[in-house]
Order: structure tokens, then C-alpha cells, then sequence
């Protein structure tokens, strides 16, 4: 078993992601509009192959309205989008062949076993029946189905629905995966697991396009973020390079006594940083712009034997992120209101 | 979860060493080459007749996999014909019946008609959960033609319905003394008619199901088209001795005519103008029904 294990894993530690700078998507000035509400307007983006794009974005703010309409379940009502090469209106057929979508809700046959319903989607994609039941078998063992596999599915618990939903959507090897909030309502197990089988994937070249309103959920697998408000795109980025946008990491060096606080005060000024002094608790605060900035930090504190009693460095969140965005809107919005 | 290992693997590996790996050797990827479905290139879709057949299939073993259901569903058409014919037994002494020899004789070929209807709105009935249970959202992810899901559907229910009109005509003639006078042939041609009849209204009703898909309203606009319709034609009573008005709307019922040819086939008598009626307006609900099914359906998300 570990054997077969490190042999089906071979090929993926080969490299960090299947990336090869292909888009497999395409979507230019992309609009839709249901009568006079406007759930989406002039989206423009690429996803590269084997990448992974995130859609963050409040409810309502038109991420599952841009994944629709990739996915060829709703038509765009301006602008136009590809998918593999083929258009989502003219070849929705095409499409279709390449891609998979779960919903907010598992897509599955409840009166069939977990079995039963791999079998039939690979029917339905045309494989021979004797296939489709090797693929099924297949799935059922990767997605931890084996107990289940024979029971009716309508007594699976919500992640067993996920995991054989997500299953079903891999029944075809689709070249690009939709995922509408793949981890709403799942049970921080299932979401680990959720997370590892999206990495294993974008890894193996699969182009996964996943909506989130989990910040940590986009940091921890997207190559790429897409923020959306309103319907509008209103920051696009790697998730590095929206930290960078909204703030720097900080570090907080915690010193024994007020002396050595204030030395510090003075050293990581002279170093070109803000510090700023609790005078209370011996704590130095600074933002440092780059990680590789706590090197000299540590060096100047250590070259004149300080004590330190604590030292940690904050990452910026997401969510700062994501705060710093809608406020920056809301704000823009307050300043033209007369 | 358990560790995936090669989600995108060929045919399964795991446990065989044999397996060829030309194909495990070309998952890796080309993503740039677009002209497959991932490294199935062997899995070109399914033709129609495979998507019917296999969806076809799919529900029935829904329709028929629980024993409880199958039971129940064949007696509730046989308590319904055991309680009009009692109920309404005095109908059978009417001028316009009692030449039937038997109320039951009367009754029974509209019976199978009804049923139809009954099973007809099942059938949308049973697409309208479909779309709230997610899997009709899967199918149309999938590249597959529209209208096999919906065709898929509409043979299915009939399945069903043959399964009803052959019980409750057993049952009818065993125990309640239906006497068919066309013979075998006759009730057999009865019951074919009743189920192209059936398949065209499942039609009617899955068209209403894609317009209209909240589970609530389905019920109240099938309820609407249902009874009055079966109540106001040749089913229950003779024309002769209804109001003129509720005879006018009988005359024009659509569903009249599938009773009235039924009856005449089942019991052995001359049709006329009914048959072709009834399968003609079967075929107009079929195709009518169908295309109105088919536009709702693929417009909608």
C-alpha cells in the first residue's frame, strides 16, 4: 500500500505546480445583467493552465454569476469569454467536454449509491460501461468512499456529499474545475482535505477556478486572487502582492527592562524603520516592508548582546486586505456623494 | 479525507502492476493540447441513445428500487377503482351505461386514462425535485444533449405507467369482474393507447415543471388541470345525463376522447373519430409540450 502510494505520487513532486503560462481562460469586459440589476460588469481576466484563481468576494457580489457563466449554465449578456480555446456561448458543447462545476449544494443522485452515481456520470461522458465502472472504483478509493461506496447516498453526512461530489466532478480528468464555495458549511477535516485534493490537482495541470468568502482559504491555494464588489473587479493579484498593496508585515520585539526598549527604539530608527515604543510592556513595534528585513534586526540586537524576551513577526491578513478594499470603496463612494 | 493519490490516472492503477503506462505517462500534462477530455481521449461523449438508455434506467431504478414504494404505488390506483365502482355503482343502471353490462366495464378503460394523468404529473412532479436535489444541475454540467435528461424522464414515467395499467387490469379482472369484451387484443390496444396518451401528457406537465419550479405552485397548476378535466368528460358518467354546460366543456375535453377510444377498444366496439383523436392530440401534447420543455430548459439556469 505505501508502496503504490509513492508510485502514484511519482510524477507530482516533480514540480511545485503544473503552471505553464497557457491561459486556459480567457474572459474579456464580461457583463451580465438580469433586467435592471447588474450582477456582473466589465470583468476582464486570464487563468493560466494548472493555475489557481481565486473569486473573493461578499454575497451577492457576482462570483457565482462569473463562474455560471464560465461554466456555459448561464450566457453572458456583454463581452465574451473562453474556456479552453472555445467560446461559452458558440461552444457550450466544447466546453462542456473540458470542464467540471460543483455548486453551493452537492450535485448528486441521492436515490443512487456513490457508486452509482460515478458510474453514471461516466457513462454519460461516454465511457463503456466496464470503464466506467474501473473509473468509479477508482474515485471511490481516492475520495475515502470504499465503506460507503454501496450505500444510497441519501444517508451520506454533508462532507461524504461533498467528497462524492467533487468525485463525480473528476470522473471526466476535466482540464478546468469550478468550484462555488467548495468549503461552505464543512467540517475543518473535510476542508483540509478539500484544500489537499485542490493543490493535488492545480498540480497535476488542472486550471481550478474556485469562489471563496474564506480569506485564508484563497491564501492557502490560489496562485491568483480576483476581488469582486458590486460586480466589478476591484483588485486583482497575487495574494502577495495585495498583502503588499494594503500593509506591511510588523514585527513586535518584547525587552526585559525600558533601557533596552529604548536602545532598540533608537538601533531600528537608525536602521530606517518607524518603531514604535509601548513603554508599559518593554514592546517595540515596526512594519517592515520586506521579510527579509528581521535579518538585520536580529543581527543589530544580537551584535550588542540585548536580551530579547519575545520577537514575532505578523503577516498581514486577508481579511486586512479585503477590509482595506471596501473601505477604500465605501470611502471613495462618501467623498463623491455632494 | 483520505490522501488522494493520482486523481488524474488512467485506468486503475492501484494494486496492478501490469497496467500500461502510456497512458499514465501523457497525464502529466500538454495542457496546451485542448482536443481531449483530460487524458480520456477514448471517452469522446455518449451518443443520444446512450444518454437516454442510461438515464432512462437510472430513474426507474429509482421508481422501483424501494419495495415499499412499488407496493404502494400499484394498490393506490387499484383502492381508487375498488372505491368508484362502489361508490358510483348505481351510475352503472343509466341510460348510456347500462348498456355495458356493469358499471366496472365503464369505468375501468377512463380508469386507466386516469392513471395516466396521475402518473403524467409525477412526471413533473418528479423534475421539479430533481432540479432542488442538484442532479439535474449535474447533467446539464455535463455535455450532453437537453433533451435526453427530459426524454429520459418523460419514457421513464411511462415505464411506470405500464407497470400500474398492467396490475390494475389483472387486479380489475380477477377481482371486480371486468369483463373485456374487445379481448386481449383490445385491452392490450387499450392499454397502448392509454400509455402513448401518458407520454404525451408527461410532456404537458414536464413543460409546466420547467416553467414553473416551485414544488408548491406544480401541485396547485396539476391539481387545476387535472380534475377538472378528468371529472369533466366521458369518465365517470355518460355525457347524456350531465348539465348542457358541463357537457359542452365534456364534448371539448381532449381527455374525453382517450376515455371514449379506450373504452371502445377495450370492450370490443367501434372507436370512430376518437382513436385518431386522442392520438393525435397526444402527439401535439407530446411535441408542444416538448419544445416548450426543451426551450425552458436550456435557457434556464
Amino acid at each position: 500500500m505505501p508502496e503504490n502510494r509513492t508510485n502514484a505520487l511519482g510524477p507530482l513532486s516533480s514540480s511545485r505546480t503544473g503552471a505553464t503560462g497557457l491561459p486556459r481562460i480567457e474572459v474579456v469586459d464580461l457583463g451580465k445583467s438580469y433586467g435592471p440589476v447588474t450582477a456582473l460588469t466589465g470583468v476582464t481576466l486570464s487563468v493560466a493552465a494548472g493555475s489557481v484563481l481565486a473569486v473573493l468576494g461578499h454575497n451577492g457580489a457576482g462570483k457565482t454569476t462569473l463562474v455560471d457563466i464560465l461554466a456555459t449554465r448561464t450566457r453572458p449578456s456583454t463581452g465574451s469569454a473562453t474556456v479552453c480555446g472555445f467560446d461559452v456561448t458558440r461552444d457550450g458543447h466544447q466546453v462542456r467536454r473540458r470542464i467540471a462545476l460543483t455548486g453551493q449544494f452537492a450535485s448528486i443522485d441521492e436515490t443512487l449509491t456513490a457508486r452509482g452515481n460515478l458510474v453514471l456520470v461516466a457513462r454519460l461522458m461516454g465511457a463503456p460501461a466496464k470503464a466506467a465502472r474501473a473509473r468509479a472504483d477508482e474515485l471511490i478509493e481516492l475520495f475515502g468512499l470504499v465503506e460507503a461506496a454501496d450505500r444510497v447516498s441519501m444517508t451520506f453526512s454533508g462532507g461524504m456529499r461533498r467528497r462524492l461530489d467533487l468525485a463525480a466532478c473528476l470522473v471526466g480528468s476535466p482540464k478546468v474545475l469550478f468550484l462555488d464555495e467548495p468549503t461552505t458549511g464543512l467540517d475543518p477535516v473535510s476542508r483540509t482535505g478539500l484544500w489537499t485534493t485542490v493543490r493535488l490537482l492545480a498540480r497535476e495541470g488542472t486550471t481550478v477556478v474556485l469562489t471563496t468568502q474564506y480569506l485564508e482559504e484563497a491564501d492557502r491555494l490560489a496562485d491568483d486572487l480576483v476581488v469582486l464588489a458590486a460586480g466589478a473587479v476591484v483588485a486583482s493579484g497575487t495574494p502577495t502582492e495585495l498583502k503588499a498593496k494594503v500593509g506591511a508585515r510588523t514585527a513586535a520585539v518584547t525587552f526585559p527592562d525600558a533601557w533596552s526598549a529604548r536602545w532598540a527604539l533608537e538601533e531600528f530608527t537608525r536602521l530606517g524603520l518607524k518603531p514604535v515604543l509601548d513603554p508599559d510592556a518593554y514592546v517595540v513595534t515596526a512594519a517592515i516592508p520586506a521579510a527579509g528585513q528581521i535579518v538585520p534586526l536580529v543581527r543589530a540586537l544580537d551584535q550588542y548582546g540585548v536580551t530579547v524576551v519575545d520577537l514575532t513577526v505578523t503577516e498581514p491578513t486577508l481579511d486586512e486586505v479585503y477590509l482595506a478594499l471596501h473601505r477604500a470603496a465605501w470611502d471613495t463612494a462618501t467623498w463623491e456623494a455632494p | 479525507m483520505s490522501k488522494p493519490r493520482h486523481l488524474r490516472s488512467g485506468a486503475s492503477k492501484t494494486g496492478s502492476s501490469k497496467t500500461s503506462s502510456s497512458k499514465a505517462g501523457s497525464t502529466n500534462a500538454e495542457p496546451g493540447d485542448e482536443d481531449v477530455v483530460g487524458d480520456r481521449t477514448e471517452w469522446t461523449g455518449s451518443s443520444l441513445r446512450t444518454q437516454v438508455w442510461v438515464l432512462t434506467t437510472r430513474s426507474l431504478r429509482a421508481a422501483f428500487g424501494d419495495p415499499r414504494l412499488v407496493f404502494f404505488g400499484l394498490l393506490q390506483p387499484v383502492v381508487l377503482l375498488l372505491l368508484f365502482s362502489q361508490v358510483f355503482s348505481g351510475v352503472g343502471s343509466l341510460p348510456g351505461v347500462a348498456q355495458y353490462q356493469g358499471y366496472i366495464n365503464y369505468l375501468m378503460p377512463a380508469t386507466l386514462v386516469n392513471i395516466a394523468m396521475i402518473t403524467a404529473m409525477g412526471a413533473g412532479a418528479g423534475l421539479v425535485a430533481e432540479t432542488y436535489s442538484g442532479v439535474i444541475g449535474r447533467f446539464r454540467s455535463l455535455p450532453i444533449a437537453t433533451g435526453s435528461v427530459l426524454l429520459a424522464r418523460t419514457f421513464a414515467d411511462t415505464a411506470r405507467l405500464a407497470v400500474q395499467l398492467v396490475a390494475i387490469v389483472v387486479a380489475a379482472v380477477l377481482f371486480l369482474d371486468f369483463a373485456p369484451y374487445g379481448g386481449p387484443l383490445g385491452l392490450a390496444a387499450a392499454v397502448l393507447l392509454t400509455l402513448f396518451v401518458g407520454w404525451g401528457l408527461s410532456w404537458l406537465f414536464v413543460a409546466i415543471a420547467t416553467w414553473q419550479r416551485s414544488i408548491e405552485l406544480m401541485q396547485a397548476v396539476s391539481f387545476i388541470a387535472t380534475y377538472p378535466l378528468m371529472f369533466s368528460s366521458s369518465a365517470y358518467m355518460p355525457l347524456q345525463s350531465m348539465p348542457a354546460w358541463v357537457r359542452a366543456v365534456a364534448t371539448v375535453n381532449p381527455l374525453t376522447y382517450a376515455i371514449d377510444a379506450a373504452r371502445a377498444l377495450a370492450l370490443g366496439r367501434v372507436p370512430g373519430w376518437s382513436l385518431p383523436m386522442a392520438v393525435g392530440l397526444a402527439a401535439v401534447a407530446a411535441l408542444g409540450g416538448g419544445a416548450i420543455a426543451a426551450r425552458n430548459f436550456r435557457r434556464s439556469a
